[in-house]
């Protein structure tokens, strides 16, 4: 069997483009694509005098660099000779390395002497059963209409309920906030560029990408996703650097690559799915192995007891780590659940040229090790009620949603609701919405919550509170609270009631955060990159938790992509950068500049700082997307969450809002 | 390793690019210049990279030497690679007259089409002259080539190290000579993205939402 299907020097070639997508994204996190002037600007000196400031080697905050241990395990995987790393962990850094993608494209797709036709038809096997899987995975589940029906009747039932809204919105609708907007409204040209999809956006050197077939581009983000999740036994004093699992950062970098090989992203997926799948084929294999073979104290026997797989000492010198508080019986049931995707696969590309393909490029001498970071987050996730451990929150639970679990998806999605009236608002909201992903609800201090959104709800129905929208004076007084003026008593007489409320869920979201952050330090989303989406309280126990990760060491990759709604954060005060180099993706703030209710609940002093919820954030590398048009009130965000996320691309590698609306 | 990196501790960054034939004994030559050491190479995979800190004509340099691949099946790499080279250094094997040939037939055409310095220093090097009795390509053709072609020329051995050093330092110490070349390799602070904010973006791109 061969070991890999592609020849060293397309492998090398793989792996020097992996470097530079790995690279180029630590770039676009603080200076997005398509942003700002963007690329050209702050490495342009760098391309003229073509020295990068410093060898790799002297910086160690680089993703490429050794100590951030993201590449070399690739470049080990994919067996490129270790005289060469070094060579292109520079060539990765020599910003912008743009100018190298096109040549080693062209390396790449160069037929060379030792690409056997043996390797060319499993090429063809491989991209055709991807075909085959991406058409299932996008394959719309039949009671889709049925939700998105429900979701309609959900979204009409609230807007019942906080018809004052509505009504507010319509009386004021003219009278849109003087907000400082600053420098910092950086979605605009982006909404514009992605209009003229294609030409500088994607940065993608079309040239040479045409010379390369598509078999060989869906064979190398293989390869390449297998290096990834690989778990090769090293040096063992480097090896306890890395975290095990799917990092964040590799997926971004898969990503970045996807838009250079101009393939769609869905396929990336069912490459993901069927790695995913195929490791689990090998673990039962050698379960099964072990069980004949193995005197009655194996591993497999542990694995019974325990009921948990911590890591499971395989044959052959190999470790198989299942991270993620896997149950063994849900191994069992994911396999189960693939059996008719597996099925429609095989006789694509044959059984044992599946299992090659699964093992890509690692089995040479039988030594690789997958770390099978997936498949049962649910007894990760769902299984922690972490109640009890901490006395100061009530209520952390992670309910599932959609279909996709136990499916061999190697992404996880967690939504947080903010503002709640029932239980129910904690899970509608999402619902419906079609994406690859496993998704997780979090259900956190209901009963807080629904307080305080009652209370604010309450009031905004009481009559003061009318009174003052139909004179206007709401958006009067939030122009007031920018300027830092006092408050027109009437307002405050009431808000004294909504404040204590307020206080006591601030606080909660904030220890919830801290949980949130617990839970995906210890892997309990089975080492997978996870997207956070959150909106009013919900983003800041998001943001709570990015803040908590960045004061842990080497949690930079484990969340992948986060956006916050309507989030009640002041900006001044709090550690924004620090919080945006622990999403490895996109970072999105939508924000409405007419939500006068945040405004309300959130004032104290911190209005003066900034917030979020309502205004952009100017720092870099955080999207921010005026949301105003399709926000009529905070409450919308519990039936507007889905457009705005449909809208927001979340697949694509850069910024993207696609307004469906005519804008004016 | 880094203690010192936030401080500027050179005066210019010059990129240096080793190209040739295939075991003409590029990798040697970048060896034996920064760790004074000689030993039998496998074929040099794709591209490597190493850097060396030397102080010439009074300045305090960094060299950021790269080193590619002579085999064929490379080639279509290296063309990447010219771009802002300060200086290219051209190696043949005086024992094989077609690494010399090559010289002008290919190498030379790839940086007329791939060096985006116009006024970027090249140097032509015979290497392996230890083997004086192997020897088929005479100084003479050597010095004609690079009066013609318009580059420096010497000759060197990587395995005795004879004339190693003198021919980085020729060429160097050339680049320090040419005012276009240094104003790029001129950095007074550690460039670094990451550190830098990034421009404000300008008003041309705000003002619409």
């Amino acid at each position: 069997m061969s070991p890999s299907m592609l020849s060293p020097t397309q492998r090398y070639a793989a792996g020097a483009l992996f470097g530079m997508a790995l690279h180029q994204a630590q770039i676009h996190q603080t200076h997005p694509l398509g942003s700002t002037a963007e690329d050209e600007d702050p490495t342009a000196d760098r391309i003229s005098s073509g020295s990068s400031s410093d060898s790799v080697a002297e910086d160690p905050l680089l993703w490429v660099h050794d100590s951030s241990g993201l590449l070399r395990p690739i470049f080990r995987f994919l067996e490129i000779d270790k005289n060469a790393w070094t060579g292109l962990e520079e060539t990765a850094a020599s910003s912008p390395a743009t100018h190298h993608i096109g040549a080693f494209l062209r390396l790449l797709s160069e037929e060379s002497a030792d690409t056997s036709s043996e390797m060319k038809d499993m090429e063809l096997a491989l991209s055709k059963s991807v075909d085959v899987m991406a058409q299932s995975t996008e394959a719309t589940p039949p009671d889709f209409e049925r939700k998105m029906e429900k979701h309609r009747e959900y979204e009409q039932e609230c807007r019942q309920k906080f018809s004052t809204d509505i009504q507010s919105k319509s009386e004021v609708e003219n009278m849109q906030l003087e907000i400082p907007e600053g420098p910092s409204c950086n979605m605009i040209s982006i909404e514009q560029t992605t209009n003229q999809s294609g030409s500088y956006i994607h940065e993608k050197p079309a040239e040479e990408v045409m010379m390369l077939s598509y078999q060989r581009k869906v064979t190398v983000l293989y390869e390449l996703l297998s290096a990834c999740l690989a778990d090769l036994p090293e040096d063992k004093k480097k090896s306890k650097k890395r975290r095990r699992g799917y990092d964040a950062r590799h997926r971004l970098a898969l990503r970045l690559l996807t838009t250079w090989f101009d393939i769609n992203w869905t396929k990336m997926e069912a490459i993901e799915i069927m790695v995913a799948c195929s490791a689990m084929a090998i673990v039962k294999e050698e379960q099964s192995k072990e069980e004949e073979t193995q005197s009655p104290k194996s591993s497999w026997a542990k694995w019974k007891r325990g009921g948990i797989i911590g890591a499971a000492a395989l044959t052959g010198g190999t470790l198989l780590a299942i991270t993620g508080g896997l149950a063994a019986p849900a191994i069992a049931a994911g396999l189960t659940a693939l059996a008719p995707t597996l099925g429609t696969l095989i006789p694509v590309i044959g059984a044992s040229g599946f299992a090659a393909a699964a093992s890509a490029a690692g089995t040479v001498a039988g030594s690789v090790a997958v770390a099978a970071s997936f498949g049962a987050a649910g007894a990760g996730l769902t299984g922690s009620k972490m109640a009890r451990r901490t006395g100061s929150v009530d209520e952390f639970e992670f309910k599932a949603i959609g279909e996709n679990h136990n499916q061999g998806r190697l992404a996880v999605e967690i939504l947080v609701s903010g503002f709640v009236f029932s239980e129910e608002d904690f899970i509608e909201p999402w619902e419906g919405r079609h994406d690859n992903l496993e998704r997780y609800a979090l259900q956190w201090e209901s009963k807080n919550l629904i307080a305080v959104s009652t209370a604010i709800q309450d009031w905004l129905t009481s009559r003061v509170a009318m009174e003052l929208m139909t004179r206007g004076a709401m958006m009067t007084v939030l122009s007031t609270l920018f300027a830092a003026l006092a408050w027109p008593a009437a307002l405050l007489s009431v808000t004294d009631l909504i404040d204590s409320k307020w206080a006591i869920a601030v606080n909660r979201s904030d220890k919830a955060g801290k949980l949130l952050a617990e839970v995906l330090l210890k892997g309990l989303q089975g080492q997978r990159p996870v997207t956070l989406v959150g909106f009013s309280l919900g983003a800041r126990v998001i943001f709570k938790c990015l803040q908590v990760l960045a004061e842990t060491e080497h949690s930079a990759g484990i969340v992948e992509r986060v956006v916050l709604l309507g989030a009640p954060i002041g900006i001044k005060d709090e550690s924004w950068e620090a919080a945006r180099k622990m999403v490895a993706g996109r970072f999105v703030n939508a924000y409405s500049t007419n939500d006068w209710m945040l405004g309300v609940a959130f004032r104290a002093s911190l209005l003066t700082q900034g917030l979020a919820g309502i205004q952009p954030i100017n720092v870099p590398g955080i999207e921010n997307v005026n949301v105003t048009e399709l926000v009529e009130g905070h409450s919308s965000y519990l039936w507007a969450t889905q457009q705005i996320l449909e809208q927001l691309e979340l697949d694509a590698y850069y910024p993207v809002f696609n307004s469906t609306h005519v804008r004016p | 390793m880094d203690a010192s990196s936030s401080q500027p501790e050179f005066d210019y960054l010059f990129k240096l690019l080793l190209i040739g034939d295939s075991g003409v004994g590029k990798s040697s030559l970048l060896l034996s210049f920064t760790s004074d050491t000689f030993e039998d190479l496998s074929p040099t995979i794709g591209v490597d990279f190493k850097v060396k800190h030397v102080t010439m004509g009074g300045k305090k340099l960094k060299l950021a030497i790269w080193d590619t691949a002579g085999q064929e099946r490379f080639r279509t790499l290296t063309s990447s690679y010219y771009r802002g080279a300060q200086g290219i250094i051209m190696v043949y094997d005086v024992t094989r007259r077609e690494t010399f040939t090559n010289l002008s037939d290919i190498w030379g055409k790839e940086i007329d089409l791939y060096s985006t310095n116009q006024d970027c220093i090249k140097m032509l090097v015979g290497n392996k002259v230890d083997k004086e009795s192997e020897r088929v390509v005479t100084k003479k053709e050597g010095i004609d080539f690079a009066r013609e072609y318009g580059c420096l020329f010497i000759e060197c051995s990587a395995k005795t190290r004879v004339n190693v050093e003198q021919c980085f330092e020729e060429l160097v110490l050339k680049i320090l000579e040419t005012p276009s070349l240094l104003a790029e390799g001129a950095t007074g602070g550690k460039k670094n993205i990451f550190k830098q904010k990034p421009p404000e973006p300008d008003a041309s791109t705000s003002g619409c939402c």
